[in-house]
């Protein structure tokens, strides 16, 4: 079995535990062990824009040093946002020589780093690795029928320096989801942002953006929208059992992770923690009656 | 596996030992493997009696006197101990204002460490509320010799086990000095005191099945001292000082009592506080008082070294003698088997006796074990004392102390790898600051000033003979008899912390705040300078002298 | 000293202040040796209670080093000074009634997901602890690791004192040993078991006959009595 360092972030290891559970399992079916790094830290959450201040740059750059250090030089993200963090940080250290100095310098119980680590989203590893061909052999449950709306957020594919694919028309959710058996509809806020942390003292904002994103998806034909964001899974699905509350006549659509969505097509619903989620994906999936998996 | 530390990607050192204690260790090394799995036989009791006679420091009669004043006259008692009971008030009774009281609370506990967090605790437990309890603190609340425990705290609380072998066990240690009833009390309480633990959330070592990981200490019949790594008494204290701040009890720091307070009948009614860093004085009206002040370490008895924290300086004795408490026992002081006697900088801090539970034996100059390594303490002790003294036959520092080896590389051989840096953190940590690695090196020992046996005289709920006190942990006598037992002293001030607290709390709901005087005090300098003392001594003592020379290690000279 | 040999001294600072001492001698010793004595920033002088977290500089160096005055060594050069205390905030809590499966760390301690994984922690513990990485298991809920991971910690303040985010790891950390003690921690079936035999009575006759035993009788049953291997 391939063997590939694996950063969870904190979410996944809260949250979003259904997330990392599908990505173990359907990984295990793939031939692949995600191995999580001994020790990891927060990825700091939010790359941070200010120029001076490279305090927080060492969170990010720390895990890619652990990873080194544990042998490996590719390190695989799931969470978008932790992908997208760390992967600005190792650009900055594998460009700006006076900043990489800076934080080395600090980080003085660290053996330095200078990018060496290739930071890696889990879908490269299933586009560019695996191959689409490979997940579809394993698909015995293929989602014949299901129009999903794949939803990329900002995190994915922005900046392009460090985006896994072209941040104007995206298609990598669109081929995984054809890979699965499902139906991708085109659907106009697949680059949207959610409302991110406003979710927390702003909530009006969220609301807001769950109401255009999650109704254009309806509009747009699609049973269920799918994620790699868990703050967008979050938003998208809690607020929107709240957006029904006051707004009865809303239609509401599940939101899962792309790896849940991968794990009902590989036959393995019930990793995905599916009664965790406001909106129950579960009728839309077809699995509602689903109790023993044929593996 | 994550040890909890650092890696350090340091460069190899220079030899911590000098060359001819190297010469040493090469002996030890060359007998070690051959030392597994065979023991030296256990004493007889003719042969117990023979060491403690002759190597004892307790037996010496150099160092100490009879006393002239106060309930215990004609009773032998170390100098240094002595000449502070025989001391007139450091506060002057007729320079103190009684009339403007500072506190008036239901219980006041004196001394912050284990004992007396614990009988706050069940004071409130009894029914008094937090507000009307103060604890009153030399130093930091916590501060004690209760953070300092290694080894573990003893309960029978194993299938194999019983309350009556613990007993067995306790006045035995004691040689058969111990109240019975104070015994019985210790060895009783003990389970219960481990579950209130548990609920208190304290981490005791435990095998995966929930089952306590449990050690034999010197003179245990059963496999009975439970431990928390060598960290035991800190993760007692922290978490039940944590559970004290949570219940929100006042706590004075750095605010000694200096003297009690006593009614026209002798009754204790409060004491008198002194704040070292403003140096005012705070008058405490208290229907109850819980002493626990702990032992009597920094005294530096026959010039030992201690492993005793800064504080231990016999207060709490002093105050309670002067208003009439019985003290028991004083005669008897135990020194730990190892302490340690290098390097220079850690002389007389403690190697806890779970290093020989764990397997470790001490051994001479010549890689030879000479004692079982589980005698009781003042045995085991003795025994050190003549392989240095008597049989010439200790190791040499070049500052011409003396000590034995603990052949500590052992237990990882017996143990497996990473046994000792695991279940002996402080240890482990302790040397390797200096540069010594106890899984690669011997450790070299020698008997340190450890625990004061006796002390005030206390009945099974905690009272002592006067009126309104009582007293808890290291402070009070009779539990251990002459010798206490490795995993006891937690125990004590546990139990007896517990007990103290409860009849405090009782107490403290029957009565009524009583008048406030020094005249036990003004008696007391009566019976001195009937006795002619030296005017110029004084107590408490409060904090010892370090300052200048002093400050230089004391050399050891009992033989 | 048992004889006067040629004593090596070094040079150090107390507070700025230049002080000519031994060779060999802690901090604490040092700066007694130097007159000074203590009242705060001392304990139980063998590295345990946390009482005398101590900063210092060497000379030519621009790091600011934390460490135990009672365990570490004077060095020439050392400019020294002793911490009388290092405030930092500690939250109230009943252990009863936290709700053990929410996070409680993070939620009485909501400060800690302002951790930057600085290190600085780590860096300043004086027990050499991964401080930062029990940090970020305590953000991610993972109380059995903080409790481990944080085992050894002597609560001197050190890292709250370093600390950019403004976190009391040491207080955090004695949370979650709490909480895993409490809730965790796999329970003693035969601690239980001896606590309700000895409530029932089940020991008080073998007891009360042992403690009226006369002491002839008591030494012949302790030099008898069964040892186990």
């Amino acid at each position: 079995m391939k063997e590939v360092a694996y950063y969870p972030g904190c979410s996944l290891k809260d949250t979003a535990k259904g997330f990392e559970d599908s990505a173990i399992q359907v990984s295990s079916d793939l031939g692949v062990r995600l191995k999580e790094i001994d020790r990891w830290n927060c990825c700091g959450t939010v790359y941070s824009l200010t120029d001076d201040n490279l305090m927080k740059q060492l969170g990010p750059i720390r895990n890619m040093i652990r990873a080194r250090d544990e042998g490996f030089d590719q390190l695989y993200t799931l969470c978008s946002m932790c992908d997208n963090t760390l992967k600005r940080s190792n650009y900055l250290i594998q460009n700006d020589d006076d900043k990489r100095d800076k934080i080395n310098n600090f980080m003085d119980q660290e053996n330095d780093y200078s990018g060496e680590i290739e930071v890696k989203h889990y879908l490269q590893l299933l586009r560019d690795e695996l191959g689409w061909e490979r997940v579809r052999e394993q698909v015995s449950n293929p989602l014949e029928g299901i129009n999903v709306a794949p939803y990329y957020g900002c995190m994915l594919t922005r900046p392009k320096e460090i985006g896994l694919a072209d941040p104007h028309n995206p298609t990598v959710f669109d081929e995984l989801i054809e890979s699965l058996g499902g139906t991708p509809v085109d659907f106009p806020y697949e680059s949207e942002c959610c409302g991110s942390y406003n979710t927390v003292d702003n909530q009006e904002v969220v609301l807001e953006k769950t109401r255009t994103i999650t109704g254009g998806a309806t509009r747009s034909g699609a049973d269920l929208i799918i994620t790699a964001c868990p703050l967008c899974q979050f938003n998208l699905d809690t607020r929107q059992a709240e957006l029904l509350k006051a707004t009865p006549n809303h239609d509401p659509v599940p939101v899962i992770y792309f790896t849940q969505l991968m794990a009902v097509a590989f036959d393995r619903p019930r990793v995905n923690k599916f009664e965790e989620h406001a909106i129950d994906p579960r009728k839309v999936l077809k699995i509602e009656n689903k109790v023993a998996s044929k593996r | 596996m994550r040890t909890g530390k650092l890696k350090s990607n340091e460069e190899p050192k220079e030899d911590p030992y000098p060359e001819s204690m190297r010469e040493s260790i090469k002996k030890v090394e060359q007998t070690r493997e051959e030392r597994i799995g065979k023991e030296v036989d256990r004493m007889n009791p003719d042969e117990r009696e023979q060491v403690l006679n002759k190597y004892h420091p307790d037996y010496r009669e150099e160092g100490m006197r009879g006393l002239d004043a106060g309930p215990n006259q004609g009773d032998q008692m170390p100098l240094e101990l002595a000449d502070l009971l025989e001391a007139y008030p450091a506060v002057d009774p007729s320079e103190v204002d009684l009339t403007k009281v500072d506190y008036e609370v239901d219980v006041l506990v004196i001394g912050g460490g284990g004992a007396g967090t614990v009988a706050a605790l069940w004071a409130i437990k009894e029914g008094i509320d937090p507000s009307d309890i103060l604890i009153a603190t030399k130093l930091r609340h916590g501060d004690a010799n209760s953070m300092m425990a290694q080894g573990g705290i003893q309960a029978a609380d194993r299938e194999v086990d019983s309350p009556k072998a613990h007993f067995l066990d306790i006045v035995g240690g004691g040689h058969f000095a111990n109240k019975p009833e104070l015994a019985r009390a210790l060895a009783k309480d003990a389970p219960g005191i481990l579950k209130w633990h548990e609920d208190l959330g304290v981490m005791y070592d435990k095998n995966e099945d929930g089952s306590m990981k449990t050690l034999h200490g010197g003179g245990t019949s059963r496999k009975r001292l439970h431990s928390a790594k060598d960290y035991t008494g800190m993760e007692l204290m922290r978490a039940i000082r944590d559970e004290a701040r949570n219940q929100e009890i006042n706590v004075e720091e750095f605010s000694p009592a200096v003297e009690l307070l006593t009614d026209s009948d002798g009754t204790v009614t409060g004491a008198l506080l002194y704040n070292m860093e403003t140096e005012q004085y705070y008058v405490v009206r208290a229907k109850s008082i819980v002493m626990a002040t702990g032992g009597f370490g920094r005294l530096h008895i026959q010039e030992f070294p201690t492993t005793n924290h800064y504080g231990a300086t016999a207060d709490g004795l002093v105050m309670s003698y002067r208003a009439g408490a019985n003290l028991l026992d004083m005669d008897s002081v135990q020194y730990h088997p190892t302490g340690a006697a290098f390097p220079e900088q850690i002389v007389g801090l403690l190697v806890t006796e779970k290093v020989r539970g764990s397997g470790a034996i001490p051994v001479n100059r010549d890689g030879e074990a000479f004692v079982f390594n589980l005698e009781p303490r003042d045995v085991e002790a003795g025994a050190l004392i003549r392989e240095c003294y008597g049989r010439d036959m200790g190791v040499e520092t070049p500052t011409g102390m003396k000590g034995v080896w603990l052949d500590t590389p052992m237990i990882d051989m017996i143990h497996g790898e990473g046994t000792f840096e695991e279940n002996l953190a402080y240890i482990y940590r302790l040397y390797t600051r200096f540069g010594i690695d106890p899984t690669e090196d011997p450790l070299l020992v020698f008997p340190t000033l450890h625990y004061q046996n006796g002390g005030i005289e206390i009945d099974d709920e905690g009272r002592t003979a006067v009126e309104g006190l009582f007293a808890g942990g290291e402070v009070e006598g009779g539990v251990h008899g002459k010798n206490r037992l490795m995993g006891n002293s937690l125990l004590d001030y546990n139990v007896f912390g517990k007990r103290a607290g409860i009849s405090a709390a009782k107490r403290a709901k029957e009565t009524e705040l009583g008048d406030l005087t020094l005249e036990h005090a003004r008696r007391y300098i009566e019976e001195l300078e009937k006795a002619g003392v030296d005017e110029e001594r004084r107590s408490p003592m409060l904090i010892p002298e370090y300052r200048g020379e002093e400050a230089l290690s004391r050399s050891i000279d009992i033989i | 000293m048992n004889e006067k040999t040629e004593v090596e001294t070094v040079e150090i600072f107390i507070m700025g202040k230049r002080y000519e001492v031994p060779k060999g001698l802690t901090i604490m010793k040092a700066m007694e040796y130097s007159g000074y004595q203590y009242v705060r920033g001392v304990g139980c002088r063998g590295g345990f209670c946390g009482a005398c977290a101590t900063i210092y500089r060497l000379e030519g160096d621009y790091k600011l080093h934390t460490d135990l005055a009672c365990q570490t060594t004077v060095q020439d050069g050392m400019y020294l000074t002793q911490l009388p205390f290092t405030p930092a905030g500690r939250e109230q809590y009943d252990l009863e009634e936290l709700e053990v499966d929410n996070n409680p760390l993070l939620d009485l301690y909501p400060e800690l997901a302002r951790c930057v994984s600085c290190n600085t922690c780590s860096k300043s513990c004086p027990q050499d602890l991964e401080v930062m990485d029990f940090v970020n298991e305590a953000i991610r809920g993972n109380i059995k690791e903080v409790a481990e991971l944080s085992f050894d910690c002597i609560q001197c303040g050190l890292c709250a004192a370093r600390c950019p985010a403004e976190i009391p790891h040491h207080h955090v950390a004695q949370l979650a040993r709490r909480i895993y003690g409490r809730y965790q921690a796999p329970e003693s079936e035969h601690l239980e078991k001896r606590v309700k035999e000895i409530a029932n009575g089940q020991f008080d006759d073998e007891l009360e006959e042992l403690v009226n035993l006369p002491k002839e009788e008591l030494e012949e049953r302790y030099e008898n009595r069964e040892i186990e291997e």
